[in-house]
């Protein structure tokens, strides 16, 4: 039987450093909400660091080098066991709300998937509102974490691809010292861009605490907010615009700009495969859907259609799910295609979910490849990125993570719709969490939040914020006998 | 002039003639009942004909024993799938013309097509006032495609290669290696179209013995051996009431769902194992019948039936319609538990057999994509196992699942891009959604507006196009018919 006791005692040390995160709602908490919750924050504080101390100590004799089988079992218990740790003070500070929905809200927020099951955000806490959205920050911290050193490790979903070109000692088959060399080069990005946005923010109009907890959710991709009207609250053109240009940036795979910096040239992003289609794409939508808002008189003046079109597009495509008007009102096929922006648009190594734009460009340059060979059967064509060939098994595995990407999106769609819901709340309210999006359509719309659905829709919900963060197959893959076996 | 463009006509011309041929039929029951219709079938014949002749005439210019190649298979099949409907839409533009309610020339070609590629989708109402001879026509389109389509599939498109159908080889009758187009449709033609035939006749017997008048006995047959759906009726199936014919339709869209080459080849070796140990056909049968229990379960559960007895009927009758893509109905099935019909039109992409008369995905893909996908879970935990994936005791070759996965990318890519186009015609989203599925599944009716209690007559000229597009991406595989707007076809 396969041991679960080596990879506690990594999580043990995680949950531990994950319980000093209780202290940046804590602060907040001092200084805005007169120390009325802070009992709350301590208390979580401590609850997190006991525990995680506990389980080090009990399982300290296990220790050695974690295998890729326990890199599965790490990763998912990372993202499993740290939203109920985090939904914890949710249940002291907000008024009934439940486990169903507290695990809910946190899952949402390590996900950075930005679907809230909560109405009269404007009215919580300051600190409940910091703790969602710093939620946000740090899980966009363990994506790129997890997308540009765990996964192409473990050889999932094509993400080999990145595997030539990320940071830190490639060949190296151990996990810590690849980890932490990506850490540094990533995360020092990651910051820089944070703070670059916050005083954005600030110089934009909005107060430090609004600036902290936008700032946080949006360079996570994640699209929390302390408003109910989400960034329309502000009704600033400013405001929008910086939005607009951060979620385009953090959108970007962050091993580019780490390059771009490293080497002092900016040709790894100009010449980037991936980014030129993100762009391209980007650029189309704004325009299909400004072009619509004028001809179905949504808008009157072009400059105001493009911008709305602008700030929707950019918030759904890269997954994050802000919403300054509701889009849903707005003629049908805009709505339907910002969802469907939101399930490829975002870049392999950014903060967003979904596909990512790298497979979609292989996917289709494959579908290219089929499409000649059934004229000239004999020809031969191999799928190139960037100049180089790619092997067989990369495209197969790209082809396996699309299979089983259609195949949850059905098959939980299929469960919800056996709950009774209707068509269009149950597909989109999977989309919009597989992909990590935030706000569906129907009743779960930007207008309205989640937590108009009964218990058990939500957890099948939080099921497949789950599910996309992790690529599916990380977590799928648990559920096989061989997985288990010795 | 491009050469490959010049060399298929001959054949065209042939076709057509002989298409021309089957407008006899109509016009025959037309003459025999006095239905009114009769003016409409002679001229339709001869413009048909003629046309035929005119191409035809083509061979002076690349001489008679021209042999076709692969090139000239593809846009051969996309010719024919695209001009015949357009002859096939001409008896219904005559007789219209005539009447009170002139047909606009969009819909008449979408009801050809939607005939000749048996989906069975329709843009008329008021079906039980038309003469039996136009019924009779447009139901026996459907039975014309079903031949068309035994022969694309089990001859034509495995020779192209066209998403993994080299997977279907293995099970054709005639000569698998010939390189040769022609002698391997006359002979796989042979073959298919009499065992075809022969459960044709059986179902008209069927649906005779079960008290059918004889003229919708045939029309019905035409309708359920090819899975196409058309009916004579507004109310479908439903006008009959007749728990004896609903079992007798339901037996046989259950046998035209699989693959013909099968039973040939049972027939020939006087081994009906053969059919029962063919993972396709298992998985086909396994499917449809155990959807069509567990929704009469469903049902039963939640009160919308509370007969036993008729539950299991009226599911077994419309979840198989659906999935199997015929598209008959007894009942507007919209209304029950809303999990229902999305469970209907998700079977219909892939529970019928290649090799059948069915459209959509297929469950011979299907397979092969299951087994796939499991194959890459496992590889995930074992990089370096060998585990090749088997049909049938053979392992598939890589390049064939490649093309599998990659039919599944452009059905996926098709589906989403003509939802998005309908949308932008401001379409609502289950509409739109299910009218593009129901067509690109070559099933019939879809939700709402287009389910089965409507039909496509509300939608507007440029969605009825983008249904009639899609019904001709799905019956032709996507592939053979995208293919041919590649720059590379056309290159020397």
């Amino acid at each position: 039987m396969y041991t679960l006791l080596p990879v506690l005692n990594v999580f043990s040390r995680i949950l531990f450093a994950f319980a000093f995160s209780f202290l940046v709602p804590l602060a907040w908490a001092w200084s805005e909400d007169h120390e009325q919750y802070r009992y709350v924050w301590e208390g979580a504080f401590a609850l997190a660091a006991l525990s995680g101390l506990a389980v080090w100590a009990t399982t300290r004799r296990y220790r050695r080098e974690l295998q890729a089988r326990d890199g599965f079992l790490l990763v998912n218990l990372v993202w499993i066991v740290l939203p109920a740790y985090a939904a914890v003070p949710l249940l002291f500070t907000v008024p009934d709300i439940g486990w169903t929905k507290a695990y809910f809200e946190s899952m949402s927020a390590l996900t950075a998937t930005g679907a809230t099951a909560l109405s009269g955000l404007d009215s919580l806490p300051v600190s409940v509102n910091v703790w969602r959205c710093f939620l946000q920050l740090m899980g966009g911290l363990g994506i790129m974490l997890l997308v540009v050193a765990v996964l192409p490790m473990l050889g999932l979903g094509g993400y080999q691809v990145y595997k030539a070109e990320t940071p830190g000692p490639m060949k190296d088959a151990k996990f810590t010292p690849r980890i932490a060399e990506t850490a540094r080069g990533l995360w020092g990005v990651y910051f820089g861009f944070s703070v670059a946005c916050m005083l954005a923010y600030r110089w934009a109009g909005m107060g430090w605490a609004d600036a902290f907890m936008h700032m946080c959710t949006t360079m996570g991709l994640g699209g929390f907010s302390s408003h109910d009207a989400s960034l329309g609250y502000f009704n600033s053109p400013m405001i929008e615009a910086v939005a607009t240009v951060f979620m385009a940036m953090a959108g970007i795979n962050f091993v580019r700009y780490f390059i771009v910096i490293r080497s002092r040239s900016l040709r790894p992003i100009v010449r980037d495969r991936e980014i030129h289609s993100y762009v391209t794409v980007l650029l189309v939508s704004i325009g299909l859907i400004a072009s619509l808002l004028v001809a179905h008189g949504v808008h009157d003046s072009a400059a105001e259609a493009l911008r709305t079109s602008a700030f929707h597009v950019l918030s759904l495509a890269t997954t994050t799910g802000y919403a300054s008007t509701d889009y849903a009102q707005w003629p049908v096929f805009a709505p339907v295609l910002l969802m469907f922006l939101g399930c490829f648009v975002s870049c392999a190594g950014s903060t967003g979910g979904g596909i990512k734009m790298v497979r979609m460009v292989l996917l289709i340059k494959q579908a290219r490849r089929e499409l000649v060979r059934s004229i000239h059967p004999r020809v031969v064509n191999p799928v190139t990125m960037g100049g180089t060939v790619l092997p067989l098994s990369v495209m197969n595995a790209t082809y396996g993570f699309m299979l089983i990407y259609g195949a949850v999106t059905m098959g939980l769609t299929m469960l919800l719709l056996f709950t009774g819901l209707d068509i269009v709340t149950a597909f989109s309210a999977v989309v919009a969490t597989v992909n990590n999006i935030g706000p569906g359509l129907g009743l779960v719309g930007p207008a309205s939040n989640f937590g108009v659905l009964g218990d058990f829709q939500i957890w099948v919900l939080s099921f497949a914020m789950l599910l996309g963060r992790l690529e599916l197959l990380t977590v799928l893959v648990l559920f096989t006998g061989s997985f288990w076996r010795k | 002039m491009f050469m490959p463009f010049l060399r298929v006509f001959p054949v065209l011309g042939a076709i057509a003639m002989v298409f021309a041929l089957t407008m006899l039929v109509p016009l025959g029951v037309s003459l025999w009942t006095h239905d009114g219709a009769g003016t409409a079938f002679p001229l339709a014949m001869l413009v048909t004909f003629m046309a035929g002749l005119l191409m035809r005439s083509a061979v002076w210019r690349v001489g008679p024993r021209l042999e076709l190649q692969t090139r000239d298979g593809i846009l051969l099949v996309g010719l024919v799938w695209t001009l015949l409907p357009l002859f096939a839409s001409l008896p219904l533009l005559a007789y219209f013309s005539g009447t009170a309610t002139p047909m606009s020339f969009t819909d008449a070609y979408f009801e050809a097509m939607s005939g000749l590629t048996t989906t069975g989708a329709t843009v008329l109402t008021g079906l039980d006032a038309l003469p039996g001879s136009i019924n009779l026509w447009r139901c026996f389109l459907q039975w014309l495609g079903g031949m068309g389509i035994l022969v694309l599939a089990v001859a034509i498109l495995p020779m192209l290669g066209v998403g993994g159908s080299q997977l279907f080889r293995a099970e054709s009758t005639g000569p698998m290696k010939e390189a040769k187009l022609t002698p391997r449709i006359t002979e796989t033609a042979k073959g298919l179209w009499s065992v075809y035939c022969l459960l044709s006749l059986a179902c008209v017997a069927g649906y005779w013995l079960a008290g059918m008048p004889a003229l919708d006995a045939w029309t019905h047959m035409f309708a359920t051996l090819s899975l196409g759906g058309l009916s004579s009726h507004d109310s479908s199936f439903g006008y009959f009431q007749s728990p004896a014919m609903e079992w007798v339709a339901i037996v046989f869209m259950l046998l035209a769902s699989c693959n013909f080459a099968l039973y040939f080849v049972a027939l020939t070796k006087r081994n009906p194992m053969r059919i029962w140990r063919d993972p396709e056909w298992r998985g086909s049968m396994a499917l449809l019948i155990g959807s069509g229990l567990f929704i009469a379960g469903l049902l039963l559960v939640k009160g919308t039936l509370t007969d036993p007895a008729e539950a299991v009927r009226t599911a077994l009758f419309n979840v198989v319609s659906i999935a199997s893509t015929t598209g008959f109905s007894t009942v507007d099935y919209t209304t029950w538990p809303v999990f229902a019909p999305l469970f209907m039109i998700l079977l219909s992409g892939i529970a019928t057999s290649a090799g059948s008369t069915g459209a959509g995905i297929k469950m011979a893909r299907m397979v092969i994509l299951f087994k796939q996908a499991k194959r890459e879970m496992s590889r995930i935990v074992h990089p370096r196992a060998v585990n090749p994936v088997t049909l049938g005791g053979h392992v598939v070759e890589s390049a064939t699942i490649f093309s599998v996965l990659g039919f599944m990318l452009v059905y996926g890519g098709v589906i989403i891009g003509l939802t998005l186009l309908l949308l932008l015609t401001d379409l609502p989203f289950d509409t739109a959604f299910s009218a593009v599925v129901a067509s690109v599944n070559n099933m019939g009716p879809g939700l709402n507006e287009v389910g089965p209690a409507g039909n496509f007559a509300g939608l507007s000229d440029v969605q009825t196009w983008v249904c009639t597009v899609a019904m001709l991406l799905g019956r032709l595989e996507m592939l053979s018919f995208l293919v041919l707007f590649t720059p590379g076809f056309w290159r020397k």
